[in-house]
């Protein structure tokens, strides 16, 4: 636990970390250029078509994944309306101006369907006010420590985990601890 | 465990801070309020029928077809009808409210067939021989026809059988019955396809 | 039998609205007497349950068919095994079920707490009671299992189709069970916690392993649910946002989040309004799930009960959220909060997230799942939520938990320095990043499954890693080789040793739902008796039709020869089911079960009497990791809940010292 060894242990930590993230970042960078891949053959094509299609007779199955007979004559007419080089949003509409749009798996984007689609960004960022507006709070109420982020520690390179600002009586409790369980969490 | 929570109490003493009646009744008023709106919801949702699906609006045009008919005897097609009632019934050998619902068809049939009011019968997800016994034995005397790929089907919306479909001599849906037919209701919804009434 | 059946569940009735007054009455004017009698009240309701039920599995292997409940859901064809299985394939019989589990849930709390008493305990009884109360009267009022008709009918209709066509179903709807009314008793003891005013940490000690055992009992039966899903509808997956899945799922998030905000709560004092929002949503949650189950509200593929109970249920539904939030809005929503919160670099600002997401994802399933009713109600129109869906909004949630998942247990709590971390992190960093880079060269295209991936094998290195460190650090403490260290380190903290397993489970689950869901090979096929198929390497070769005649329905056997590589591969037997009383044949799937892939066929028809076959081939990948995942997720949970007995080593009891002690950690 000399200050030395933890920091040449410290410094190959970083190294590490450093370059884990570059070649991740990299690596994101090479897979999202490369983009999601479209669709080539009619089966993967029809398929792309089908999955945004509910099955009629099954309970939410998409027309894609049911085994169902009028599922299957529902991926033959996509089919044939491909080769015969009708787009995909054509396709959809069709089957959409026959069952209506409940045909869809999803629900439209407009109108007031759209809540739904809006609603989980909604909740998210309320979300994280929340837990803004709470951290903030538990911070501020606690005495003497104005200290909303960690950045500081960043400063003092080299300083041990162990927090320094422990009250003499929590430095006893705490080396009672240490003493009782014997070293039972690694010591580094 | 009484060790624990006295311990625990004495650590974090339970405050109940100012409590004026505002500070309670706002947040109960809201659950209130919630709550009353999920349980109209869900009223709602009690009162239908999740099974049944919601037939698609009518008055749009009826999709066009051109099919073999079961006993081989050339084509139907709903452009040569044009300019008359139709009422196609899709129906299976395998459907049991298909045998329900025959007698009202037979019935509507006879009352209309020389008003002209033209019938197809388009079989659905079956076999022509089995088809062609089904009808026989129930004798449908109307125009048959099968549906190859069941494609005539997924254009009118069809989720299963039997399905009634009203169309008026301009070639639009005007009435959609999901289920066995009964004599009354389809009646009336061709009386109300024919120009003029009847 | 019926008037013994009946007559059972009324004095059952009878027990628990005596159980409940005397709870209340005996804590109100304080009597102990009373409600010690409340107490062991339990263990005679349960025995009477039991009796109901056991009464009814009777009717059913002896055929009774003058019970309706036989008549209906058994025949003398069905075999003994799914006449047993009869008791849980209907509305009435499975809310018998229902009941004796409950009851055994309250005789569970009277023997547990037959010693040591939580003040809280006579008003958690009688909630329990009150509950149990409102199924009885379920059973007796609107449903009556024991309904019974004057003349035998000579024969039964036999269960439905989709209910006997695998043996799974013998346990997936009892586990499921398990785990929904888990939930009463944290629910009960933070109703009695609200009641009494008592709204320190002890209910939540009190019921922590109560929903740890809830959350076990739902992850096996979500899998359970899932490989039934899997093995018996023959599409090739295992979930499809089905309502019904959907509503299980519920109550499993809001355990798990409650499971890791409980922390929060004995540590550090935070979060107690939300803990007592978890407990109370969690079992709102159930009851919503039952109310759309069986008040068949929306459709779905589980809706199997029509029944006049839907009011009934709602009626429950809003007592249980009037009551439970109304509480909390009235009592607790100002309680003043001790938290002290330290750096954002911390354990616990990783519980926070790991909270906020698995509530945001349990919202938004929520009310995906119940959209359609509001937009008919609004606009009179249909539209489908579905798994599009409910994959945009969620995944990017569940990538955010996969990456909590891997760095929280890399925090310590209260306060992480960065050098602390950059250590700690380093390993599954550099895991992370050469799965990255693997995939990149590859040629990987999906952006989303890449980054599963990548959290993934971060949260397996992260989650290994702290293990090993554990058990490293405890040999060196007490002179131990590795090995023989394993054991009694992990026995020390089964609690944080658990949640790691329970990572790790999780992050092979991931694995497998990312490779299965975009690695899929699948294609279509119409074969003519004698025709070959290739497919994904393998070739297929369809050899013909056979029919066999089974008791209670007829199995139309496709069978088909594989090979693979010029090399024999055995033979997949996909089948359809004719049921006497379905109208469309069930198909079973046949698969071929692999570490890596299992080669799933299903037949979807045959024409010209065998002669022709329509098949579907699928070559699923990882499946395999799913079942294993889950299982190691179970797994954890237990580890993580078995210490009944004492802890054994030197681990300081007093909450306030292990924080220090693991701060110096």
């Amino acid at each position: 636990m000399s200050g030395e060894g933890r920091g040449a242990a410290g410094t190959a930590a970083a190294a590490v970390v450093g370059v884990a993230l570059v070649a991740a970042a990299a690596a994101i960078l090479v897979i999202a250029a490369r983009g999601a891949p479209a669709p080539t053959t009619l089966q993967e094509r029809v398929r792309a078509v089908a999955v945004g299609l509910r099955c009629p007779v099954c309970q939410d199955l998409s027309v894609a994944d049911s085994p169902a007979p009028l599922a299957q004559a529902m991926r033959a007419k996509i089919a044939t309306e491909l080769q015969a080089g009708t787009p995909p949003s054509a396709i959809r509409q069709q089957f959409v101006h026959a069952y209506g749009s409940w045909i869809l798996m999803a629900p439209p984007r407009h109108g007031l369907s759209l809540v739904v689609w809006i609603l989980p960004l909604a909740l998210a960022l309320a979300g994280c006010a929340l837990a803004v507006v709470a951290i903030s709070r538990w911070t501020r109420d606690r005495p003497g420590a104005a200290r909303p982020e960690a950045a500081p520690a960043e400063n003092l390179p080299g300083r041990p985990d162990a927090p320094d600002e422990l009250s003499s009586s929590d430095r006893r409790l705490l080396e009672r601890a240490v003493a009782a369980s014997g070293a039972w969490e690694d010591p580094e | 465990m009484s060790d624990a929570s006295s311990e625990a109490t004495a650590r974090h003493p339970t405050r109940l801070g100012g409590r004026s009646a505002a500070a309670v009744w706002i947040p109960v008023g809201i659950v209130v309020l919630i709550v009353a709106l999920l349980a109209a919801l869900f009223a709602f949702g009690l009162g239908r029928n999740p099974t049944v699906v919601q037939p698609v609006d009518l008055g749009k045009m009826a999709p066009g077809f051109q099919l073999a008919r079961l006993d081989g005897t050339g084509t139907v097609s709903l452009g040569s009808m044009r300019g008359q009632v139709v009422v196609l019934n899709f129906w299976a050998s395998w459907c049991a409210d298909c045998i329900v619902e025959n007698k009202a068809l037979q019935a509507v049939f006879d009352r209309y067939r020389d008003q002209g009011v033209q019938f197809v019968g388009v079989s659905f997800e079956d076999q022509s021989g089995t088809a062609r016994g089904f009808a026989k034995q129930m004798g449908m005397h109307w125009p048959l026809a099968s549906d190859p790929g069941t494609t005539t089907a997924i254009d009118y919306g069809v989720t299963g059988v039997p399905e009634t479909f009203v169309i008026s001599p301009d070639g639009h849906i005007v009435a959609k019955t999901i289920g066995p037919v009964t004599y009354p209701e389809l009646s009336e919804q061709i009386a109300n396809a024919i120009p003029g009434g009847a | 039998m019926d008037r013994l059946g009946t007559f059972a569940l009324a004095l059952s009735l009878a027990l628990a609205a005596y159980g409940a007054t005397a709870a209340i009455i005996g804590a109100r004017r304080g009597r102990p007497m009373l409600v010690e009698s409340a107490r062991t009240t339990a263990y005679s309701l349960l025995v009477l349950v039991l009796a109901a039920n056991v009464i009814m599995e009777v009717a059913l292997l002896t055929n009774d068919f003058a019970l309706r409940y036989v008549f209906e859901n058994s025949s003398r064809a069905t075999p003994v095994f799914f006449k047993v299985l009869s008791l849980w394939s209907a509305d009435e019989g499975s809310l018998l079920l229902w009941n004796l589990v409950l009851a055994g849930y309250i005789a569970a709390v009277a023997f547990r707490f037959r010693r040591s008493r939580p003040e809280t305990l006579p008003w958690a009884l009688a909630v329990m009671y009150l509950v149990q109360v409102f199924y009885l009267i379920l059973v007796l009022g609107p449903t009556q299992p024991f309904a019974a008709y004057a003349v035998a009918p000579p024969d039964g209709r036999g269960p439905l189709p989709l209910l006997q066509n695998h043996p799974l179903m013998a346990v997936h709807p009892p586990f499921l069970y398990l785990g929904f009314i888990g939930f009463t008793v944290p629910f009960a003891f933070a109703i009695a916690a609200l009641l009494t005013g008592r709204l320190s940490d002890a209910w939540i000690r009190t019921v922590r392993r109560w929903v740890l055992a809830s959350w076990i009992f739902l992850t096996i039966g979500l899998m359970l649910g899932a490989l039934w899903s899997y093995g018996v509808l023959g599409w090739g997956g295992y979930w499809a946002w089905d309502p019904v899945e959907n509503v299980a799922l519920l109550p499993w998030l809001v355990a798990t989040a409650f499971l890791h905000s409980v922390l929060l709560q004995e540590r550090r004092g935070m979060l107690k309004v939300w803990n007592l929002s978890l407990a109370v949503g969690g079992f709102a949650l159930t009851t919503f799930g039952t109310f759309l189950t069986r008040g068949s509200i929306l459709s779905s593929v589980h809706s199997f009960a029509q029944s006049p109970v839907g009011p009934m249920y709602l009626g429950f539904l809003v007592v249980v959220l009037l009551g439970g939030f109304g509480l909390i809005a009235a009592r607790a929503w100002r309680l003043r909060s001790e938290a002290r919160f330290d750096a954002v670099l911390s354990r616990e600002a990783a519980f926070l997230g790991n909270n906020l997401c698995l509530v945001l994802i349990t919202l938004v399933v929520l009310v995906g799942t119940i959209f359609p009713l509001l937009d008919q109600a609004l606009t009179n129109r249909q539209v489908t939520v579905g798994e599009p869906y409910f994959v945009e909004t969620t995944a990017p949630v569940f990538l955010v938990l996969l990456f909590l998942m891997g760095v929280g247990p890399l925090l310590s709590w209260r306060r992480t320095t960065l050098d602390g971390l950059r250590a700690r992190v380093a390993t599954p960093a550099a895991a992370a990043a050469a799965t990255l880079v693997v995939l990149a060269v590859a040629g990987m295209r999906d952006l989303p499954a890449a980054f599963a991936f990548g959290l993934a094998a971060f949260v397996l290195a992260a989650n290994g890693q702290e293990i090993v460190r554990g058990v490293r650090a405890f040999a060196r403490a007490t002179g131990r080789r590795l090995v023989p260290a394993i054991a009694p380190a992990i026995a020390r903290d089964r609690r944080r040793y658990g949640g790691y397993v329970v990572h790790i489970g999780v992050a092979l689950a991931a694995i497998a739902i990312t490779a299965s869901s975009i690695f899929a090979l699948r294609t279509d096929v119409t074969l003519t008796r004698g025709q070959t198929a290739r497919f994904a390497g393998y070739t297929l070769r369809y050899t013909g039709e056979r029919a066999v005649q089974q008791p209670q329905r007829r199995v139309l056997i496709a069978d088909v020869v594989v090979t693979r590589g010029g090399r024999p591969a055995g033979r997949v037997t996909p089948s359809l089911n004719m049921y006497p009383s379905a109208s469309e044949p069930i198909g079973t799937p046949s698969i071929h079960y692999g570490v890596l892939k299992d080669l799933y066929t299903s037949v979807i028809a045959f024409d010209e009497n065998g002669n022709r076959a329509t098949f579907r081939f699928f070559l699923n990948p990882g499946v395999m990791w799913l079942w294993v995942g889950l299982g190691v997720m179970a797994l954890g949970g237990v580890l993580a809940a078995w210490p009944f007995g004492r802890r054994r080593g030197a681990v300081p009891a007093e909450p306030r010292v292990r924080e220090l002690a693991e701060v110096a950690g």
